[in-house]
């Protein structure tokens, strides 16, 4: 009795109504606070937050009226009434619709997406994320191979200590700045900065309207070493010189860069071109030739503006492109998605269904005209 | 019987395309803004650059020539023939009366000023307009992108005038000694381009005359130095490049074409080039000449010389087929048509109802019939899906609306179809003529447009969509009016309410297929789905919002009346979908950045709500009286 209670609450229609007025009025915010606000922020604020903050009253965010819609959808199949050959097109329209927002739902929680960014002549094996920095600490001593110890973002916040058994010594971490600015320092450096905050001071800056237009920054101590190495780093991203440090025979670089994540094989840039309509200045194309190398087999493959390269899972796509002084060096943006394929089988069942529902019902909207004049 | 004459003549009027036509003047093919045109639609863009509109009307031209309206081809091969009297046509048109008066010119109704008077007017400003044009755009006040564009006008209309003068048999050959030299008979008029051909010949006499002190000097001698003098100054000429006709030498798809100029100083012209610019060269002459015998032969050789190697370039019968275009103006033709439609529909609400109906219904065929067959000659002309641009999608939303209305119109025979179809084909065609004032109508495609596949189905699918829903919230407005005008027909009220419903259901299959097409185009080139991009979030409102109606009508939340002014509102979203969000200038869909339009769409967002509500309420209170009762 009291489940058939929810479901007949759950199966209400003033739900699905109230979510999409309200779905609406998120998504009208959302784009009009794409003047002011970057894509990324403006997504997680409305479209991809559970929770949308108006000044104080939190109200549901994107997701959880997403989610809201998708509970009322499923409940729809409880209806009686609508089990009917009559009815077959709404059936069959409902059933694609539910699979749209599924899918949608797997993309949100499980793709990633990043850059990969190689010059001419040049390969990589990595794919860097547009937004989340890493700390990369590499021990260079021995010969033949080096050792890395990654920390994620998330442990890049003040007050944290990280220490690994890699590691012969501790780090704190004293400020991680979204923003910042290398400066010239003005007044003199105390004893304990070191390495480029000697010559240096990483000024905080504002936001950029896009995130990936940051430069992050981050102060941090290094401690418990046992020698004159510790005391009071900084780093930046994109920073041209590393930071070097050595305790008791070890050599370790750190590096504060894009959260790298490594493929299982390389692509090679051959060339890149960039074509445009003759005497004008509107790009016509854009592609790379690259060679796919794994396992040490090569491969050759072009990839042009709307024909990416599909491998493993990753899609490859020409996203932009830097014009160097020698060399061109191309970006393609790497896409991993398991909900890929839900929008195309979910449009394909919707289509089915709304051509069906319309096939049965148009004529009958229409001939009742015919009816009038006849009468 | 009526119907069919109609049809028959409108056969006839489309016929001329139908009859092959030999290759002219107007067809010659010229590279601009990455696209080959014809010469014709080239010279038609420029004049309506400096003059605002595509052929001169009798108050620029000069009043001895006595002609209605010069058209824009006879005008170019005019001021490039005599480049030096095209001071003779008023076509600088300064709407702005403050740069009327720093250019020292009095201020008419007209304001429409030669080149003469803008180049002395000029002169003065020379210092302030270097001072501007180094300026970011921001910074400039309405005066200095007035002033500018006057200056950039003049400036166009100079390359364009003296584009073709190394061609022009300018320089006279009197002396028989020189005449002899260069093997020609004396009093022979030969181009700047000529004389470089014999460039070695003419270095012999040269030669000859710096060896010799000036007292030494021949009459001869003197008069060669006249002819040098008189190269250098046509040498002057060399700025003018806007005139690439000359196709690259080897025929291949991504180079360069040049202008005579820039191949006369380029020095390196191939074997193809050459006989090109001869054949233009003889050609010019033979305008100069009038004979028009010789200049007609000239032109068909000029189209054989254009067949090999530059036919993988371009297809003649393309260019041929825009030069009709040009001409006829099947829009203006449309438009004209769907006018008289409307007209007859409201006579024959008077006198006279079924056979005025027909008439009419005729008419808007008609209308329908040169809007398709435009729509279609573009879809030939540029070999891509009808809808790529914005001025485009107006055109193709409009035809979408009228077939709509049409097929209303063939289910309920009351003319119904036939007001909706004449008011949405003409009201959107009014639109896309402004539209079509801002240059090139067939503009090329940045690189991830450039894909015929995706541009046939999202782009088509979605513009559908645009015109299904507009037709809908029109219905909308005939529903309301309706039931105003006839609260108690039951019937016949049901029957509209109906239609609205189908015309929505049949919107919300084009809308919501063009919307996940969309995502599957950015999936494909981008690789996500959805980005929760402007253009993609206004497609979704209309996607919601038709959603939304359907299921408050169904779930009966609302009644007919309350559905149709739903669909109305919907009009709303679709204009913001459709051009509100350009104003935005940020996203992927960066086509169609139009400024000045912000104030349309407010006007249009007004006029509906206050005719949408305002026929609600007066409706809902019609019932309520009746009801009372």
């Amino acid at each position: 009795m009291r489940i058939k209670d929810i479901i007949i609450f759950l199966k209400q229609p003033k739900i699905f109504v109230f979510a999409i007025i309200w779905m609406m009025l998120l998504v009208v915010l959302g784009t009009l606070a794409q003047k002011d606000m970057g894509l990324y922020a403006v997504q997680n604020r409305y479209f991809s937050a559970w929770i949308t903050w108006f000044w104080f009253v939190p109200m549901p965010g994107g997701r959880l009226t997403l989610i809201v819609i998708l509970i009322n959808l499923s409940f729809f199949f409880f209806n009686k009434s609508i089990w009917k050959i009559k009815k077959l097109g709404i059936v069959i329209l409902h059933l694609g619709a539910i699979l749209l927002l599924v899918g949608g739902g797997l993309t949100a929680m499980f793709s990633s997406e990043g850059n990969m960014v190689i010059e001419e002549g040049a390969q990589s094996n990595y794919v860097e994320d547009y937004h989340f920095m890493e700390l990369a600490i590499i021990n260079t001593s021995a010969n033949s191979f080096d050792e890395f110890t990654i920390f994620d973002q998330l442990l890049l916040e003040r007050n944290k200590v990280l220490s690994h058994s890699n590691l012969n010594f501790e780090i704190e971490i004293l400020n991680y700045l979204e923003n910042c600015e290398p400066t010239q320092r003005t007044s003199p450096a105390g004893v304990q900065h070191k390495g480029m905050l000697k010559n240096f001071i990483l000024n905080e800056l504002i936001s950029e309207k896009e995130d990936n237009w940051n430069r992050p920054g981050i102060i941090y101590k290094i401690s418990n070493s046992g020698t004159n190495a510790d005391g009071m780093y900084g780093l930046f991203l994109g920073q041209s010189v590393s930071q070097t440090i050595s305790i008791n025979d070890k050599d370790f670089t750190i590096i504060l860069r894009r959260k790298r994540t490594h493929l299982p094989f390389s692509i090679e840039l051959l060339d890149f071109k960039k074509i445009l309509h003759p005497g004008t200045d509107i790009p016509k194309s854009y592609s790379s030739d690259i060679n796919l190398i794994e396992n040490g087999a090569v491969r050759k493959i072009l990839i042009k503006m709307n024909e990416p390269l599909r491998h493993k899972g990753y899609t490859f796509f020409q996203s932009s492109f830097i014009e160097g002084p020698t060399s061109e060096t191309t970006v393609l943006a790497v896409v991993k998605n398991y909900g890929r394929l839900f929008p195309y089988i979910s449009s394909i069942i919707m289509c089915i269904g709304l051509l069906f529902h319309l096939s049965q019902k148009l004529p009958d909207l229409f001939r009742a005209s015919k009816e009038k004049i006849a009468a | 019987m009526k119907f069919y004459s109609l049809i028959l003549l409108i056969i006839i009027s489309l016929s001329g395309i139908l009859l092959p036509r030999d290759f002219d003047h107007r067809d010659i093919p010229i590279h601009e803004n990455g696209r080959i045109k014809p010469l014709d639609t080239f010279v038609r863009n420029q004049l309506l650059v400096i003059y605002g509109k595509r052929s001169i009307k009798p108050k620029a031209l000069p009043e001895e020539l006595n002609s209605k309206e010069l058209s824009a081809i006879d005008w170019f091969f005019d001021i490039t023939l005599n480049p030096e009297e095209g001071d003779k046509y008023k076509i600088f048109n300064i709407s702005n009366p403050e740069v009327v008066a720093s250019l020292g010119l009095y201020w008419d109704p007209g304001h429409l000023y030669n080149r003469k008077e803008i180049l002395s007017g000029l002169k003065n400003q020379i210092d302030y307009i270097t001072t501007i044009q180094g300026k970011p755009e921001a910074e400039l006040t309405q005066f200095d992108t007035h002033m500018l564009k006057v200056y950039s006008n003049v400036i166009q209309y100079q390359a364009l005038s003296y584009s073709l003068s190394c061609l022009l048999p300018l320089i006279q050959i009197n002396d028989e000694n020189i005449a002899q030299s260069l093997s020609i008979n004396p009093g022979d008029k030969l181009s700047y381009y000529q004389l470089m051909r014999k460039a070695n010949k003419l270095s012999t006499l040269m030669e000859r005359l710096l060896n010799r002190d000036q007292d030494e000097w021949s009459e001869s001698d003197y008069k060669l130095q006249h002819i040098m003098g008189v190269l250098n100054e046509i040498d002057q000429d060399k700025f003018a490049r806007i005139l690439k006709i000359i196709p690259p030498e080897n025929g291949k798809q991504n180079e360069e074409w040049l202008s005579p100029w820039e191949l006369m100083a380029s020095r390196i012209i191939g074997p193809n080039q050459e006989k090109l610019l001869i054949t233009l060269e003889s050609f010019l002459k033979s305008r100069i000449d009038n004979d028009i015998v010789q200049s007609k032969s000239l032109l068909a050789k000029y189209e054989n010389l254009l067949a090999h190697p530059f036919n993988g370039l371009f297809i003649l019968t393309n260019l041929k087929l825009e030069t009709w275009t040009n001409k006829v103006n099947l829009f203006y033709k449309s438009i004209a048509f769907y006018i008289l439609a409307f007209l007859l529909l409201v006579i024959s609400w008077m006198t006279k109802p079924k056979l005025l109906r027909q008439i009419s219904f005729a008419f808007l065929l008609g209308g329908l019939a040169f809007h398709f067959f435009g729509v279609l000659l573009r879809i030939i002309i540029m070999q891509r899906p009808p809808v790529s641009t914005l001025y485009e999608s107006i055109i193709f939303v409009s035809l979408i609306g009228v077939i709509c209305a049409l097929l209303l119109e063939y289910t309920r025979k009351d003319g119904m179809g036939i007001f909706m179809g004449a008011i949405i084909g003409g009201v959107l065609h009014f639109v896309g003529l402004g539209y079509a004032n801002d240059g090139d109508t067939l503009g090329m495609l940045v690189a991830v447009l450039n894909s015929n596949f995706w541009l046939a189905t999202h782009v088509t699918t979605i513009t559908i969509g645009y015109g299904t829903s507009l037709f809908a919230g029109v219905l909308g407005h005939v529903y309301l009016f309706q039931t105003i005008r006839t609260p108690l027909d039951k019937k016949y009220l049901k029957t509209v309410n109906a239609n609205v419903f189908g015309a929505t259901l049949f919107a919300l299959f084009f809308t919501l297929f063009g919307t996940i097409l969309g995502g599957i185009w950015a999936d494909q080139s981008w690789g996500r789905f959805w980005g929760w991009d402007p253009k993609e979030n206004g497609a979704l409102l209309i996607v919601m919002w038709q959603i939304m109606m359907l299921h408050l009508r169904i779930t009966g939340f609302v009644k007919p009346v309350g559905f149709a002014l739903g669909m109305i509102l919907n009009n709303i979203v679709v204009i913001l979908a459709w051009f509100g969000v350009n104003l935005l200038n940020v996203g992927l869909h960066s086509y169609g950045f139009a400024t000045g339009i912000a104030i349309n769409i407010s006007l249009f967002i007004a006029f509906e709500l206050i005719t949408g509500l305002g026929t609600y309420f007066w409706a809902k209170n019609r019932q309520k009286q009746l009801t009372a009762y």
